[in-house]
């Protein structure tokens, strides 16, 4: 579904962001993207969405990332922002999550049909017709989740789902985010959500991969994961060594 | 300095929306022709925070009230003065819609007295001359293009202030609806303003020069190197403004010094055709019946929109009289059982 | 709810407009036979309103009282208590009041004589203006908070207002309420650390607004990113208008009708002078 080949980037003259990544992605699969701040989480995800530049090739189901394929791409990719207010901005729940399938051709029936039916899906059909500036943060970050799949992506990007969220709000989100059967890229900083929602981890150090592997052996190693300044998942490190 | 409603005639919020509308369908076209479109984005973020930015208090230092912030300056210096007349236009709509701040009718006025005067006059005339010119050179680089900064936000500020009230005053008065004289008004007003022009003016400045600091690129026409531009000298645009400051200063003073009854005709008097629509009462208010007011309300009878009913049966045209007053009375009781057996109804519903 | 009314003294500025923002988004999302008509039936009833009230001469007191009656039965047919829009009137009245209090002192030929009491022409057209700025008030008070900002865009749009415009003034609502909500936040906090100051001190004139302003330039890209994900090209889609009904139709004429009705018939006097005489 994603690959990347010797992914390369930085800003003019600047140290590299991202430096020499490769790594495939398959159809299905949920992988979380750890690392500390600054390690290169966000750069990857603007590289995949094309809307940054950089060196080496990358692949959305076998079609590269580039200026011609955009908007192909782009349809396959749901990206869901970490700052909700900044990925809803029509003034109602309901207009934002019309405007993505409009902008794609569709009719006012399928797109009243796919609303309609998302919402129902994640149990937001309240929230339908309530402004943006009304909603409260979790039903915020539900509202912007439901925008994305009204659009019906392959895939789900996704920067931080579970920031800034009530613990209860969080396990909304987590358990959204599990019955969801798209293919999953989650960056964050929130372990224990990588912990149940993923079962692949990349762990990235200063625009390296620095680790590949099943997300129950990568996440339980104390060492390598204080290495690259993060800290066992709470629900691990009661039972861990 | 927002206008209400009630101070405009329909003729006068007519040809202010129109002026204004000009002047928008002119941006629009501008900034399609630019086609840059991560203009949008910018233009509406930018435009909340200067919304929001104007209910900021500043302190004065040394009395005890405070100041705001010029919206026109601080928007057409970071987005240019299309884009940031737009967003001014949306800014006051918002104001006038759900705030009550300004009114529907007045939108018109509102935009061209605060919107426009500060976008584009002061852009054109003092913002890009300024910033282009070898002005405070001697202080170095970044000392001069500070200056600059500085200069062209306090002036411009003042500038479009003094244009924005005297634009009140004469909306206000050739609506008819104040018995004040023309020059009174003015005089009360332009200082005033040009009070809350420096003000404005410095905190204005105060945010340019912090963004100045930390990111130059975002101001309109700031060489973000440092260095003066200085394509060309400042000397025609200093000439320019002197006239228009002369200009300005001169005619407010004579305006404000002449006999304001007679100004007043003068105004009324000469008003085109569209100006005297509607401006029929003046001449029962003044009592005057000169050859230009009998021309004024001969038009204004053959055109205007909706020409004053003189009913038969009454004692005054103005429909003023003793029945006036005890019917509307009656009205006002019908208004108030309306209102009341509404509520009796809703109540009657939740029950 | 609302609770404009019942603002605490402690609330700043933003706080209190964020209040009353989100109040007339409540109220607009209520539902009753005006909220339900077509939007631009509605702005065009209010414009061709406002405009008649403009209209009515400085002295012609008793007939713009009977305009009164148009918007008071539309406030109770929507369910919308009236008294809700007098907290606005607080910036109408002072401004209409600072220019209509010169006309008793400069025009003060009696116009009307009442027994012993004689009422001066300026008086009258002093409370003209301050009627005129109510009635002008309550109508677009009434426009949204029965028609609400998205459906009022669609309108513009269906009259052909431009698409540049319109999609701005729906952004920029949109981020009205963020940017002021974050300004309330940062206000406070300032307040918190500066106690007894009435405003913003001019050491940080610049950095209190610049800060913000450079954020906001962040989020603005990061904004236009999202726009550009879901597929913008360059025109907005908007929620669906209302389709324009035979109701619509007569409302609008109904209302149009009676506006010229109460302008070139003196109601008033007419009523006043059954009992008089």
């Amino acid at each position: 579904m994603i690959e990347l080949q010797n992914v390369r980037f930085s800003y003019e003259r600047e140290r590299p962001l991202i430096e020499d990544l490769s790594f495939r992605i398959e159809k299905g699969e949920s992988v979380g993207l750890i690392g500390a701040n600054g390690a290169g989480k966000s750069t990857l995800l603007k590289l995949l969405l094309g809307l940054i530049q950089g060196e080496g090739r990358i692949l959305v189901d076998d079609i590269p990332v580039e200026k011609a394929n955009l908007s192909q791409i782009r349809r396959k990719l749901g990206f869901v922002l970490q700052n909700s207010d900044n990925q809803m901005f029509m003034p109602t729940v309901y207009e934002d999550m019309i405007f993505g399938p409009l902008n794609y051709g569709l009719s006012r029936e399928e797109t009243e049909r796919r609303v309609d039916a998302v919402l129902e899906r994640l149990g937001l059909q309240e929230l339908k017709h309530r402004h943006n500036h009304r909603i409260s943060g979790g039903e915020k970050r539900m509202a912007a989740i439901a925008t994305v799949l009204a659009m019906e992506p392959e895939a789900l990007l996704m920067d931080e789902p579970s920031s800034n969220l009530d613990p209860y709000n969080r396990r909304i989100v987590i358990n959204t985010i599990r019955s969801l059967p798209q293919t999953k890229l989650i960056a964050s900083h929130d372990l224990d959500m990588i912990l149940d929602t993923c079962d692949r981890v990349l762990l990235l150090s200063k625009g390296r991969l620095v680790a590949d592997g099943p997300a129950a052996e990568l996440l339980r190693d104390r060492a390598l994961l204080e290495a690259n300044r993060l800290e066992l998942p709470f629900s691990l490190a009661g039972r861990g060594s | 300095m927002h206008m209400a409603d009630a101070l405009l005639a329909p003729a006068v919020a007519a040809t202010m929306y129109a002026a204004s509308g000009v002047a928008a369908g002119v941006s629009v076209y501008q900034l399609k022709k630019d086609d840059d479109a991560q203009k949008l984005p910018t233009m509406a973020v930018t435009a909340a925070l200067v919304f929001a930015g104007q209910m900021i208090n500043y302190t004065i230092p040394g009395t005890g009230s405070s100041g705001h912030m010029c919206g026109g300056m601080l928007l057409s210096a970071l987005l240019g003065p299309q884009a940031g007349f737009l967003s001014m236009i949306v800014i006051l709509t918002i104001q006038s819609l759900f705030f009550a701040d300004g009114g529907l009718m007045a939108l018109g006025a509102n935009i061209w007295n605060m919107a426009f005067y500060g976008c584009f006059v002061g852009y054109y005339l003092l913002w890009r001359p300024i910033m282009r010119s070898r002005l405070f050179a001697g202080l170095g680089p970044r000392g001069g293009q500070r200056a600059r900064i500085a200069l062209a936000s306090v002036l411009g500020c003042v500038l479009t202030l003094q244009l924005g009230a005297f634009s009140v005053v004469l909306e206000t008065s050739l609506s008819g609806v104040t018995d004040l004289p023309f020059g009174a008004f003015l005089a009360l007003m332009q200082p005033i303003h040009l009070a809350i022009g420096l003000v404005e003016g410095l905190v204005t400045a105060a945010v340019l020069l912090f963004v100045y600091a930390s990111r130059p690129e975002l101001l309109q026409d700031v060489d973000s190197a440092g260095e003066a531009a200085g394509k060309r000298s400042l000397k025609s645009t200093l000439v320019i403004l002197a006239v228009l400051v002369l200009a300005v200063g001169g005619g407010l003073s004579l305006l404000a010094s002449s006999d304001p009854d007679g100004l007043e005709w003068s105004l009324f008097g000469n008003a085109e055709a569209g100006y005297s629509e509607n401006m029929g009462l003046d001449e029962e208010s003044f009592g005057v019946h000169s050859a230009a007011a009998d021309k004024a309300g001969a038009i204004q009878e053959a055109s205007s929109f909706l020409p004053d009913y003189a009913f038969p049966g009454s004692e005054s045209p103005a429909g003023t009289s003793v029945s006036g007053v005890v019917g509307s009375a009656l009205v006002a009781g019908v208004a108030l059982l309306i209102c009341l057996a509404g509520g009796f109804f809703r109540k009657k519903k939740s029950h | 709810m609302l609770l404009i009314c019942h603002i605490e003294v402690i609330m700043n500025k933003m706080q209190k407009a964020l209040l009353e923002l989100s109040d007339m988004d409540d109220l607009a999302a209520r539902s009753s036979a005006i909220h339900s008509l077509n939007p631009t039936a509605k702005l065009l009833a209010t414009i061709a309103y406002v405009a008649v009230v403009l209209s009515f001469g400085k002295y012609r007191l008793s007939g713009l009282i009977v305009m009164l009656l148009w918007p008071v039965l539309l406030f109770q047919l929507s369910g919308i208590p009236v008294h809700l829009c007098f907290y606005k009137l607080r910036l109408v009245l002072p401004l209409v009041l600072a220019v209509g209090l010169f006309n008793p002192f400069f025009d003060r030929a009696p116009l009307l004589v009442l027994g012993p009491l004689a009422v001066s022409g300026g008086v009258v057209s002093m409370l003209t203006l301050m009627l005129k700025g109510t009635l002008c008030l309550m109508a677009s008070f009434l426009l949204m908070a029965t028609t609400g900002i998205d459906s009022l865009c669609a309108c513009l749009r269906k009259l052909h207002f431009p698409g540049l415009l319109v999609t701005l003034l729906l952004l920029t609502y949109r981020y009205v309420g963020v940017m002021t909500e974050e300004l309330a936040v940062m206000t406070e906090a300032y307040q918190l650390r500066a106690p007894g100051q009435k405003g913003i001190q001019h050491s940080a004139w610049g950095s209190f607004l610049g800060q913000l302003l450079l954020r906001s330039m962040d989020r603005s890209q990061e904004l236009y990113a999202s726009m550009l994900l879901r597929g913008y090209h360059d025109h907005f889609h908007y929620a669906p208008e209302r389709p324009f009904r035979p109701q619509d139709a007569l409302f609008l004429l109904g209302s149009l009708a009676v506006f010229f009705l109460l302008r070139f018939v003196p109601v008033a006097e007419l009523l006043g002078a059954l009992f008089v005489r």
